[in-house]
């Protein structure tokens, strides 16, 4: 797998999952937590400084104002099925209304006719087979620039 | 009429090639049928019962002569010499070949047409009043409004994958021609205070939950409709239910939570998360309007030709409508000639009908929800000679809005999902009622015709609705009164158990002649009549002694 940063790809930091045991002994730059161990964390995150992912799949993008998540360095939906609009709602809310400056990021199901509308949305990477990269490439070139929406 | 800008021939452009290329990957094997299906639906491709189905967008059903004639072409090259013009204004075709499909979407974007989101799970089509900026009792126009919301919803990168279609009507006066009422959003320009704004309905629909749509909101400035369809949509899209196909339109999940609570979560969206940017000013509305000016038409005081020829003169009180410009007519085209399928029109009447928009409506054509075609801007003193030009092709039939002008759905001779068949119904209506004086005299009467519990057919609305049901692998039909698409919209109610087609034709002579029993005058229309008596005595004068029954 690799990521796409819009045009470029880039290196994945984000690797680790962490198990629910020893959640406070393996937190570390790196790591994707779910959002109950975010819930549960954030305040370490904030203490020592580090970067973590918080994963959402797109079944269940939901958050409150008291996530703080705008004190994570990245947020990354799964897409259980490309089908599944709610990341692309769940997006723009992170960026209005939650103020998540970080990187956003969806991996599962996704496909690359659909990586314009995740740019638009707000993500800013998306994690593909390495074979893919050309389609997806090819995709954001035809339908680049070409919308309605401010 | 709106002309294409760069960016929109540029952006059409574009989607031709992405389509293309989203062929190549399925038959490369790249795309799943699975990937695939959701990709081609937004392309309006629908794979039917015995080929593929496509279906081009006719916005707010403005068509120009150029169009059309392209229409006929495409109906002539890529498939079998016909379309069918849709209760959504659209038009299909029903034997395209998928190789053909990116050809036919290039075809068509030579005239600034497209097949975009006419299907799928995404705002498809946005309809209109076919009388729109023709009447006087208008508001304001509501094209131009559709036209800003077409291009909003056009390709909208996050409501490109909602729970489920999602469908908007705009109209501009009290009258509702499009069957507002039955929309995901119903949208109508109203004036309070001397400011004209919107007042919005949210959750109507037909299908298996039939339901009017409720009041959302009862006044909205105009600069501030995308921001309030955002926001209906961010709610609709986070909210609407993913987990079954059948309860996932937004009618479902206003139902659920109640409209207040609903609104409630809207009216947060449109407070939190309103953008600047999709404000309208007034110089874009204005420039909007630009494109929509009536043709310049010059009032007089012709009439209407008088002949003593008794069909056309059926046809001038029957089709034929004032236009708001003194001397002017708006000329509606019957599609259902008897015998015809519905909605259908082929090459050669698609051609003529051009020539004919050409030489007497400033090249315009508009398509109704109720699946015929109306000329907007016609002379009075042309009308004898249109309508022999149209009687050749067949285009003349004398019966808007009476008995036989019945909306129907494709039912199981194309459609997949149908459980019987409707066209054969309506022909035998057609045939049966075919007289235009025995129609004139029941006068205002709408069927609608469904051959499956999707209600492609509105059989909700219609004031006799017919609902065919598959029992045993028997066609049966189910009967509904009352029902309304208009401003006074309702759902119909379901008279008794369903009859076979061949007792159906005896089963509606039951319901027109308690009608007639009832009827106080001529004005007194069938629904008129059915609201003051309610749905008891058709019940009793319908089953009483009837030995058929299923």
């Amino acid at each position: 797998m690799i990521i796409l940063q819009k045009k470029h790809e880039h290196k994945n930091h984000y690797k680790q999952i962490i198990e629910q045991d020893f959640l406070e002994e393996n937190i570390r730059n790196g790591s994707i937590l779910s959002i109950s161990q975010w819930r549960e964390a954030k305040h370490i995150v904030q203490e020592q400084k580090i970067d973590v992912a918080v994963e959402f799949s797109s079944n269940a993008c939901s958050l409150s104002d008291k996530d703080e998540i705008s004190k994570a360095a990245m947020v990354q939906i799964n897409f259980e099925t490309f089908k599944d609009g709610r990341p692309f709602t769940f997006a723009k809310m992170l960026r209005k209304k939650h103020n998540f400056k970080g990187e956003l990021r969806a991996t599962g199901h996704v496909l690359p006719d659909q990586f314009i509308f995740l740019i638009r949305c707000g993500f800013d990477s998306v994690e593909i087979k390495e074979e893919d990269r050309d389609i997806w490439l090819e995709l954001l070139e035809i339908d680049e620039g070409l919308y309605y929406q401010p | 009429m709106y002309k294409y800008s760069d960016t929109d021939k540029k952006i059409i452009a574009s989607r031709v090639k992405q389509f293309e290329n989203q062929v190549n990957r399925r038959l490369e094997g790249k795309l799943t049928e699975e990937e695939f299906k959701p990709l081609r639906l937004m392309n309006g491709l629908y794979l039917q019962l015995h080929a593929y189905m496509l279906r081009v967008a006719i916005p707010y059903g403005e068509l120009s002569s150029k169009q059309l004639r392209k229409i006929a072409f495409i109906a002539d090259k890529y498939d079998r010499g016909y379309g069918h013009f849709t209760t959504r204004q659209n038009i299909q075709f029903n034997w395209p070949k998928l190789l053909d499909i990116p050809e036919i979407l290039h075809e068509l974007s030579l005239v600034d047409m497209h097949a975009i989101q006419t299907s799928g799970n995404c705002i498809r089509n946005i309809s209109s009043d076919h009388l729109a900026g023709l009447t006087l009792n208008e508001i304001e126009d509501p094209r131009p409004w559709c036209e800003i919301i077409r291009k909003w919803s056009t390709f909208h990168p996050e409501f490109s994958f909602l729970p489920r279609k999602f469908k908007i009507a705009v109209i501009g006066c009290t009258k509702d021609r499009a069957a507002m009422m039955v929309h995901d959003i119903g949208l109508r320009i109203i004036k309070r205070k001397n400011q004209v704004g919107f007042e919005i309905f949210v959750g109507g629909g037909q299908g298996r939950t039939p339901i009017i749509g409720k009041k959302i909101r009862d006044f909205l400035p105009k600069k501030d409709i995308l921001n309030y369809l955002e926001a209906i949509l961010t709610t609709y899209n986070q909210e609407g239910r993913r987990d079954n196909i059948y309860k996932a339109r937004i009618k479902i999940l206003v139902k659920e939570l109640g409209i207040e609570k609903f609104r409630s979560l809207v009216e947060e969206n449109f407070s939190k998360l309103s953008n600047k940017e999709l404000e309208i000013d007034d110089k874009s509305i204005k420039e909007i309007f630009g494109f929509f000016r009536l043709p310049p038409l010059k009032p007089n005081t012709n009439q209407m030709p008088f002949k003593k020829n008794q069909e056309y003169q059926y046809w001038i009180n029957q089709n034929v409508i004032p236009h708001k410009i003194q001397g002017y007519s708006i000329v509606q085209i019957s599609l259902k000639a008897p015998k015809k399928p519905p909605g259908d029109a082929t090459s050669n009447q698609m051609r003529a009908l051009a020539e004919i928009s050409d030489k007497f409506s400033f090249s315009e054509i508009r398509v109704t929800h109720e699946q015929n075609l109306v000329l907007p801007h016609v002379s009075n003193k042309e009308l004898f000679n249109l309508w022999n030009q149209l009687k050749i092709q067949n285009l003349a039939t004398p019966n808007l809005g009476l008995i036989t002008d019945t909306i129907c759905c494709p039912g199981m001779d194309y459609c997949a999902l149908a459980t019987a068949r409707s066209i054969p119904i309506s022909q035998k209506i057609s045939s049966h009622f075919n007289n235009y004086l025995k129609q004139e005299e029941i006068g205002n009467l709408k069927i609608k015709i469904s051959g499956c519990i999707n209600a492609c057919g509105h059989h909700h609305v219609g004031n006799i609705g017919i609902l065919g049901l598959d029992r045993k692998g028997q066609e049966f039909y189910q009967i509904t009164l009352g029902g309304s698409a208009k401003e006074d919209a309702a759902i119909g109610e379901i008279v008794g158990p369903s009859f076979s087609k061949n007792d159906l034709i005896d089963a509606i002579e039951k319901i027109l002649n308690t009608y007639k029993k009832h009827k106080i005058n001529k004005s007194d229309d069938f629904l008129s009549v059915f609201r003051r008596i309610g749905i008891k005595e058709f019940k009793k004068d319908l089953y009483d002694n009837f030995t058929k029954k299923a």
